[in-house]
């Protein structure tokens, strides 16, 4: 009544109140429709497709700084993951190395135990311990010494033949003094015919070879020689070396005969020890000698 | 300081589309819930904003369409922010020449009452179509809107503001 009378400039639309009351009793009745009979539910849906790209506006930011840090975390998980694997794989790699170590250390023990059988069981299986410090000789600590009952002038070989000599004994370890240790020497045999010869060390990194054979001696190159046994310290027909190379020089009076040794005496790290006592013919003379020259000794006083 | 006690430019209608559009879009953010329990309903505090400065452009009528989009924008049931929406904006815009003479500290406490019934509201409808009680922390929004109602009072005026005060003292 009173809006009728209102100049139109201070024309405001409907009074509030009544606007409450319209848009009241619209939300009531859409909340009871909605409420009760749910059919409101297309509205719904063409509605929030309008709100879609404020919905968007809300969370992309949002959403984009988390697929950032999805980003930089994925990175350094990742890093942290590569890390690890590389760690592993070098652990596995470790593992593997130690493997085909232990494989190979197998196969060489099984062929030690075959060999201690063709020497009816006699021998001890040692492990060598350390190469000799000095440089100038060719010797190897091993893990058996007195106390293991190992003697002096025991052999010692690897399943392909002599590697040396127990030549020092301690209570825990030994020492044994290769092949190719300058100067020492093994009585052998070619294995073709039979021919006896010495074989000399000349120290290691060189080859064995051997002295004094005249030139027309019958030694070829890739003959095998074999221990003799005379000097009763090796048992006979262990092998010991390969012939490699026959140099008859006629400006020399013996052949120089160069051989490489049947074991890889720097090789391995188990070796077997010998345990062949030979029994030897005592010295009768010189101890029949001894009484008789003292007693000489002792008849012109 | 009165907000009424200075000159301003008259509003231009796309600003405040623009600031409903801002206050939405708020609402929208997917805050977690510790953060949203804190966070006030800033659709409802713009609306009463509007309200109190510009009830010839914003009245229930925007309440009510707002609050539309917010029930589908909240899944919620609709006319859960149509009710509080419209009730706490006629209560704005009948007093809207004394809320406007009131200082920004007064006008929170005014404001903090609203704030509250529209949660009233809301929490009525909803625990009468079933819902559970949502807990206490359901109620801080309104503090946090109370508090806020000044920093947005200054924003909201910003652009109504004359740049050289001095020369209309002139």
């Amino acid at each position: 009544m009173q809006a009728t009378t209102q100049p139109v400039f201070f024309k405001q639309g409907p009074k509030p109140f009544s606007l409450l009351l319209i848009y009241a009793s619209l939300s009531l009745t859409l909340l009871v429709v909605d409420v009760r009979w749910q059919i409101l539910q297309p509205v719904r849906e063409t509605v929030s497709v309008a709100l879609y790209p404020l919905q968007w506006l809300a969370t992309a930011p949002i959403s984009a700084a988390q697929q950032v840090g999805d980003y930089f975390v994925s990175q350094t998980a990742l890093q942290r993951e590569n890390r690890k694997l590389q760690d592993d794989k070098l652990l596995a790699s470790s593992e593997l190395m130690r493997l085909q170590a232990l494989r190979q250390e197998n196969t060489q023990l099984r062929a030690l135990l075959s060999t201690r059988a063709a020497h009816q069981g006699k021998g001890t299986l040692t492990e060598v311990l350390y190469n000799d410090r000095d440089p100038f000789t060719a010797k190897l600590v091993v893990d058996r010494g007195e106390s293991s009952g190992v003697r002096l002038g025991q052999v010692v070989i690897d399943p392909q033949g002599v590697v040396g000599q127990v030549t020092r004994l301690q209570p825990l370890t030994a020492e044994v003094t290769l092949i190719s240790n300058k100067g020492h020497t093994v009585p052998v045999q070619v294995v073709r015919n039979g021919v006896r010869a010495v074989l000399y060390g000349l120290g290691p990194e060189n080859p064995l070879e051997v002295h004094w054979m005249p030139l027309n001696a019958d030694i070829r190159s890739d003959d095998v020689l074999v221990t003799s046994g005379i000097d009763g310290t090796y048992p006979p027909g262990l092998p010991v070396a390969r012939v490699k190379r026959v140099d008859r020089n006629a400006g020399s009076a013996f052949a120089r005969i160069s051989c490489e040794p049947a074991a890889d005496i720097d090789k391995h790290r188990f070796l077997l020890i010998l345990d062949e006592r030979r029994d030897q013919p005592a010295r009768p003379v010189e101890q029949a000698a001894k009484p008789a020259r003292r007693g000489a000794h002792k008849e012109p006083a | 300081m009165p907000v009424s006690s200075q000159l301003l430019k008259p509003v231009k209608r796309s600003f405040i589309v623009f600031t409903f559009i801002v206050a939405l879009t708020l609402a929208l953010i997917p805050w977690g819930p510790m953060v949203r329990a804190f966070l006030p309903d800033f659709v409802a505090l713009t609306l009463l904003y509007w309200c109190m400065n510009q009830p010839r452009h914003v009245g229930v009528g925007w309440a009510f369409w707002l609050a539309m989009l917010l029930d589908i924008a909240d899944g919620n049931v609709f006319g859960q922010h149509g009710l509080a929406y419209c009730a706490t904006s006629w209560f704005v815009l009948g007093r809207h020449r004394q809320l406007g003479m009131f200082p920004l500290w007064q006008q929170a406490l005014y404001v903090a009452p609203l704030l509250l019934a529209n949660q009233l509201i809301m929490l009525l409808v909803r625990m009468a179509t079933g819902s559970g009680f949502p807990g206490w922390s359901y109620f801080v929004g309104t503090l946090s809107g109370a508090l806020l109602w000044p920093l947005l009072s200054q924003l909201l005026q910003a652009p109504q503001r004359v740049d050289k005060p001095a020369e209309i003292q002139s």
